[in-house]
């Protein structure tokens, strides 16, 4: 059985669905038994899930993401011209 | 059929291809992939200046770099590969320029009994006002989640968006941040507890469409 610094530890260095099946299978069952850690650690785990669910869903955001200034691109067209054509 | 033959029909048969993706020009790149590489710069960056710059600095190494594309994956992700190792000298440039203090409400934090023996900061946190996970499926949701993020405050931003946005290691953040792993943690709880009351006053209340 893993101990509340073992599983925090565990949750600090990386998202816990890296973790090899049975030690997530035991960090599981200790955040859903702890009464100390278990409240704290949960939420950790639900704000890795979110953050993972976030990354996954990145490309449908694109469009809703800030565009690049026009007189900024004719800038970078001229410069990638140039450039291209040096090479 | 001898073993010979078979041997003979398995040499003839076309051998499977990996499939390549043409190769755009770059001078295509800025109408093609400019708002697009932009877009995830601020998501990271949030400053529209440093944002820019960094598309350039993505494009010129991606001229460099070009004959070295080997037409596995679309170009606009292989630039994207390019640009998130610029997003991340970017962000240690801005450390370097402001060096993180550590305050004395984080100091505190780190002296806690319950973060000493535990590793936890308290063990009654404030719950969810709605829960999150009803919201994963609404794309609403992830626009005002990305909202939420740009408002985190510094360096407790920074961290986040290297450490869990950008995957770098813990050592990797440290080293860039110049601060212990203890101190990291600490941030990323900030962040953590920032997002949790950006997310609470944007969003509660809207999960029910």
């Amino acid at each position: 059985m893993l101990t509340c610094k073992q599983v925090s530890n565990a949750l600090s260095k990386d998202d816990y669905e890296k973790l090899p099946p049975m030690r997530r299978f035991f960090l599981r069952l200790h955040v859903k038994l702890c009464i100390f850690c278990g409240k704290f650690n949960r939420q950790v785990m639900e704000s890795q899930d979110m953050c993972r669910c976030y990354k996954q869903q990145e490309e449908a955001l694109a469009e809703h993401r800030p565009k690049m200034d026009p007189a900024q691109k004719d800038q970078l067209k001229e410069l990638l011209d140039s450039q291209s054509k040096q090479d | 059929m001898t073993p010979s033959n078979s041997l003979n029909i398995l040499l003839t048969l076309p051998k499977k291809e990996e499939p390549k993706v043409p190769v755009t020009p770059p001078e295509q790149w800025v109408d093609l992939y400019g708002d697009y590489l932009y877009g995830f710069a601020m998501s990271r960056l949030r400053n529209p200046d440093t944002a820019a710059d960094c598309v350039q600095d993505t494009f010129l190494a991606g001229i460099k770099a070009l004959d070295r594309f080997d037409g596995s994956r679309d170009i606009k992700f292989w630039l994207r590969g390019i640009m998130r190792n610029k997003i991340v000298d970017q962000i240690r440039k801005s450390i370097k320029e402001n060096k993180v203090d550590i305050e004395a409400e984080d100091e505190a934090l780190l002296e806690s009994f319950w973060f000493k023996y535990s590793g936890i900061a308290t063990t009654n946190p404030d719950p969810w006002e709605f829960n999150p996970r009803k919201s994963y499926d609404n794309g609403e949701f992830w626009i005002v989640f990305e909202k939420c993020i740009a408002q985190v405050k510094n360096p407790a931003r920074q961290a986040f968006a290297l450490r869990v946005l950008e995957d770098q290691t813990t050592e990797e953040v440290c080293k860039a941040m110049d601060i212990t792993p203890n101190y990291l943690w600490v941030l990323l709880h900030r962040a953590r507890e920032q997002l949790k009351v950006l997310l609470e006053a944007n969003w509660t209340g809207k999960d029910a469409n």
